[in-house]
């Protein structure tokens, strides 16, 4: 299988907007906040083809920013994405339509005034995919694809429960033939029931489509289901990546083994259940600590970790690990 | 045994609404002992926080209680003068909202807020609120608890706010805390310490909880036992272990199945077919039968209870229960 994206060095600040006052007052000594906020650092990986990565990591660590890069929504700092060698963005903007984003808030993400019908056509016809004449049957597809009645093109996204908003975005991304897909916490506001009758989906679209994905979620077991491979994210880096079975079985950073220790799993037993929360707080962008990142929080921090950040280094089974201890 | 501290029967809350009589809750009966930990699951509309809304008096128009009652440390809380009702509010009862924005006043400082919610009910010097105060948002994990009483709502992230709103509840050492997909919005190792809070507070201080979830995995590691919920109505209870590990209700064999944890990476997951039912054209007889694999033509009666052991089911055709 070869790669069909690479992300080589992606970098993202976000820079405080400042108001001419802000900077006057700044220049002047006064305490106004100048740091640019480190979302994403240096992240490289690549996804094959047919392949989902799933991309965890705990609230404000870079996932969204991460995932929008990749999306070709947002233009990186520095570094780039490729699909097949061909960049995706060019001069800030999108140069692509073989890559399209389900968003984890479809309310959001559907005008509210629009019918979906007209959502899902739109983009096609835009990028003259097909036309106009043909929107009706085509919408009607793709609504029958997605599990929906073709007769509720005619509705607005109100008109809907979210697990069918969600399917109607689904269908909206899909229309656009991607080869790739940006899911960013696609499940997270579902019911259980329903949450599986959207992965259910899901699978079965990326099998009959050949997709690859990137997948968000702060939800492991989900993330256990659809990826093939996991990237853990914790500051704005990656700090250990590798095969699902793999990193899920046997996870070699301590920030993955706190992770997923603190995970409450289904319990049958009667036993009593001690959780095992990682100490501390995730730190600021603005200031990230030395060395490690993960070196306050970390149990086995030592001198060096506080000293010299680790390089991400593969390890035995196709894992890379961001650890001076791994 | 001690005398509960809640007993719930025969609670009805409908919405007068302009296409008809939604019947969100619709004959709910359980009872708390101080201490427990009940957990309340269900699909995504069935009266959770209706419910949740209904034991501290908040049901607002066009929903009313229309039936049953609720008994609180022996006190009858349906038909209670709305003074009352508020005194009992947040200092005996308390509640964590599924949305912290309702619980958080934009324009104060959270330092301000805790004091005068402490105020309200006792009379607190300042600095002996501020104390109180911080050592609470401590206990939830907030660090520097002192120095961020100063702080606005808007300064903490999504998932620090939630944890202010539960270190509000927690503030007047209510006897009760009815909390509403509390965690949802957080971080797994942020939720994993606020689980470790609420548990050892249950168990050391005597506070019983309602916990409101459709997070399963959370329910079976907290609570002691479990409400399982469907349009409107309790369809099956009893001990978390027992309930999960061999449900009586083809309802809850479907929320467990549907459960990524249940199947193999990859696989399809076993989903439930069809949607929840809409709560003002009821199907006569047994709400679920429409969705069930095991409905017959019976299931267009009204279900019987099936008792077995402490735990019961709403079932014309329940499982087997294991042992
Ligand atoms: N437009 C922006 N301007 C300034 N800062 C931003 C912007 N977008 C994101 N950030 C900051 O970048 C960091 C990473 O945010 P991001 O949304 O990527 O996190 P995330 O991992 O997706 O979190 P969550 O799980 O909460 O969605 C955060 O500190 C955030 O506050
Ligand atoms: N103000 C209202 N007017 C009319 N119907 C209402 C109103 N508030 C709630 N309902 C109805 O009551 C039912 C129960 O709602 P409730 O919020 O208790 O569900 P829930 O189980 O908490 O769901 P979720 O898991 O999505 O939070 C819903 O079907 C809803 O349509
Ligand atoms: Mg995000
Ligand atoms: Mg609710």
């Amino acid at each position: 299988m070869s790669d069909i994206v690479q992300a080589s060095a992606l970098t993202r600040r976000f820079d405080p907007r400042l108001s001419l006052g802000d900077r006057i007052a700044a220049a002047f000594g006064a305490r106004v906040e100048t740091r640019p906020v480190r979302a994403v650092t240096d992240v490289s990986f690549a996804i094959r083809q047919g392949e989902t990565l799933g991309l965890v990591g705990e609230s404000g660590c870079g996932k969204s920013t991460l995932g929008r890069m990749v999306a070709g929504i947002l233009p990186p700092s520095a570094g780039d994405l490729r699909i097949d060698g061909e960049p995706v963005m060019r001069h800030g903007r999108k140069t692509t339509t073989r890559i399209q984003t389900v968003f984890q808030d479809p309310f959001a993400s559907l005008n509210p005034r629009r019918r979906i019908g007209a959502t899902i056509s739109e983009g096609p016809i835009a990028h003259r995919l097909i036309r106009r004449a043909e929107a009706p049957a085509f919408v009607a597809d793709w609504l029958a694809r997605v599990g929906l009645d073709p007769a509720v093109a005619t509705r607005f996204p109100h008109q809907f429960s979210g697990g069918q908003r969600q399917r109607v975005a689904i269908a909206r991304a899909l229309a656009m033939r991607p080869d790739i897909l940006v899911c960013d916490e696609p499940v997270a506001s579902l019911d259980v029931s329903i949450q599986a009758q959207i992965l259910n989906l899901f699978l079965d679209l990326r099998e009959a489509l050949g997709l690859t994905c990137l997948f968000i979620s702060h939800d492991l077991s989900v993330v256990r289901h659809v990826s093939h491979r996991v990237a853990i994210m914790y500051l704005g880096r990656i700090v250990e990546i590798g095969p699902a079975a793999q990193v899920y079985a046997a996870p070699r950073h301590p920030y993955t083994q706190g992770l997923l220790d603190s995970v409450p799993k289904l319990r049958l037993d009667a036993e009593d259940v001690s959780f095992q929360p990682i100490a501390g707080e995730l730190p600021s962008p603005l200031s990230p600590p030395s060395g490690c990142a993960f070196h306050p929080r970390c149990p086995r921090a030592t001198d060096l970790c506080r000293a010299q950040r680790p390089e991400l280094a593969p390890h035995p089974g196709e894992v890379a690990v961001a650890c001076h201890h791994a | 045994m001690t005398a509960p501290l809640l007993e719930v029967e025969g609670l009805r809350t409908h919405f007068l609404t302009r296409a008809g009589v939604a019947k969100a809750v619709d004959g709910v009966s359980f009872v708390l002992q101080p201490g427990e930990i009940l957990g309340l699951v269900g699909e995504s509309g069935s009266g959770k926080s209706v419910t949740g809304f209904s034991l501290i008096g908040l049901v607002d128009p066009p929903g009313r209680i229309v039936g049953g009652s609720i008994r609180f440390a022996g006190q009858e809380l349906v038909g209670l003068p709305a003074e009352q009702m508020r005194a009992l509010r947040g200092r005996r009862i308390a509640m964590v909202f599924q949305d912290p924005q309702a619980t958080l006043n934009p324009v104060l400082t959270i330092g301000t807020q805790m004091a005068l919610a402490l105020q309200a009910h006792d009379r607190v010097s300042d600095r002996a609120a501020a104390e109180r105060a911080a050592t609470m948002l401590t206990r939830v994990g907030i660090p520097d608890a002192a120095a961020r009483l100063g702080n606005y709502p808007h300064e903490f992230s999504g998932g620090m706010r939630q944890r202010v709103a539960i270190a509000m509840a927690l503030l007047n050492g209510p006897e009760l805390i009815i909390a509403d997909e509390p965690t949802t919005a957080l971080d797994v190792s942020i939720q994993a310490q606020i689980l470790h809070e609420m548990k050892a507070l249950a168990a050391e201080s005597g506070t019983a909880l309602i916990w409101i979830s459709h997070d399963l995995a959370t329910v079976s590691a907290l609570a002691h036992r479990v409400l399982v919920m469907y349009a409107g109505r309790i369809v099956e209870s009893g001990p978390v272990g027992a309930v999960l590990r061999a449900p009586l209700h083809p309802y809850t064999r479907g929320l467990l199945d549907s459960l990524p944890a249940m199947t193999e990476p990859g696989r399809r997951l076993r989903q439930i077919p069809g949607t929840a039912p809409s709560l003002l054209a009821l199907p006569p007889g047994c709400p679920f039968a429409p969705r069930c694999p095991r409905a017959d033509a019976a299931c267009t009666a009204p279900p019987p209870r099936v008792d077995h052991a402490e735990r019961r089911a709403l079932c014309h055709h329940p499982l087997e229960a294991a042992a």
